[in-house]
């Protein structure tokens, strides 16, 4: 194959695996090298933002899936939703709850579907970050419009508690 | 292909079961090839690939009970990564102009597919090797990790660092080599095709 590989077809307790080739010292500790200053290289703070992600795991919640989004070419073309005023348009559905979303000039503003009183949780990866209640029929207002990603979480009666996936505009 | 590695397919088991010891293992494995990726994207801000990393885990997160290859996920991170890569450039443009799309020059330029496995296949092995390492005895990692330090150490530093004669610190690296070489870590990757070409990639246009 290449100079660099070593064949010991002699070592003692290798067994099937004696005929495969194996990096010679240089070849390896090269490729520690490599191995080590690719670790180095990325900040403490991407890797710590990423263990933290965990805490997500296995939330108890129905989770919501976004099933239109105005972005999306396809979905435009097929909408039914009046979106005049908004410069996006989402979609976000469960078995029990459905949350319309709609990005204006100066907010977010929503809708949950059937109408009811509903409280929405603005969740970021740092944690809830704001709680809003919804009127009678189900209507809210997120300002400012997150500038990060984020997930909205809905409670109404009867049990319902409902995650959106993640969401960045 | 790289053979399947029991390793990953173990820690993505019990990260799905919620264990965050074994989840923690996984990002030290990947935020590397999840970090080289965004890389590739030049027109990113450091913000955006925080943007993007952010994404990305918490996708998996949300995602790791149902991966249908557990082992395939170096390759899953690496899709995940781009797709994340260019939404985030789409909005940024989408904020320069509302609602038109961007101009073809202001869209991202799409890195080389090739480049981007060469990156899972060096990530695969990266973490191999740091994982047999991080099983070596005391005194072997001590030695190996200054014999790779950047700036490069004399045997002589060496030799008072690690209390360790000069002449001893050739006969050590080669058997300390020789135990990371019979690492399970390694068996995983050492027949694969990854090897050569990592290591030429690690030479090429890593240094750049």
């Amino acid at each position: 194959m290449n100079e660099r590989w070593e064949h010991e077809p002699d070592a003692p307790g290798q067994g099937d695996d004696a005929v495969l080739p194996v990096p010679s010292d240089d070849v390896l500790l090269a490729a520690l090298r490599q191995a080590v200053d690719a670790r180095r290289a990325v900040p403490p703070e991407f890797v710590h933002a990423a263990k933290e992600a965990f805490a997500w795991h296995n939330i108890d919640t129905e989770l919501a899936q976004l099933t239109f989004d105005s972005s999306r070419a396809a979905d435009r073309l097929a909408s039914t939703r009046s979106e005049a005023a908004s410069i996006r348009a989402l979609t976000f559905t469960s078995a029990r709850l459905t949350i319309e979303l709609e990005v204006t000039a100066e907010s977010l503003i929503g809708q949950v579907i059937p109408t009811q009183t509903a409280t929405i949780e603005l969740h970021t990866p740092s944690g809830v970050a704001d709680v809003i209640a919804s009127d009678e029929i189900g209507c809210f207002s997120v300002q400012p419009i997150p500038s990060g990603t984020f997930r909205l979480r809905c409670r109404a009666l009867g049990g319902i508690d409902v995650l959106t996936s993640w969401i960045t505009l | 292909m790289m053979r399947d590695d029991p390793q990953i397919i173990a820690l993505v088991a019990r990260a799905s079961s919620g264990d965050q010891v074994a989840w923690n293992e996984l990002v030290e494995r990947y935020a590397p090839l999840v970090w080289s990726i965004c890389l590739r994207y030049q027109q990113l801000s450091r913000q955006d690939i925080d943007d993007v990393g952010q994404s990305v885990w918490l996708l998996l997160v949300e995602n790791i009970g149902k991966l249908r290859e557990p082992a395939a996920l170096p390759g899953w991170l690496a899709t995940t990564t781009q797709r994340e890569c260019i939404r985030v450039l789409r909005a940024a443009a989408r904020h320069h102009d509302h609602g038109s799309l961007p101009s073809p020059d202001e869209m991202p330029a799409d890195p080389d597919a090739v480049a981007i496995d060469n990156d899972v296949l060096a990530a695969e092995r990266d973490a191999a090797i740091r994982a047999a390492l991080a099983e070596l005895p005391r005194g072997c990692r001590d030695l190996l990790l200054m014999l790779v330090s950047d700036p490069p150490r004399s045997y002589a530093d060496i030799s008072a660092a690690l209390n360790m004669r000069v002449g001893s610190i050739g006969p050590t690296r080669a058997r300390c080599l020789e135990r990371m070489r019979r690492s399970p870590h390694l068996a995983a990757i050492i027949d694969s095709p990854s090897w050569g070409i990592s290591v030429e990639h690690a030479r090429g246009d890593r240094g750049e």
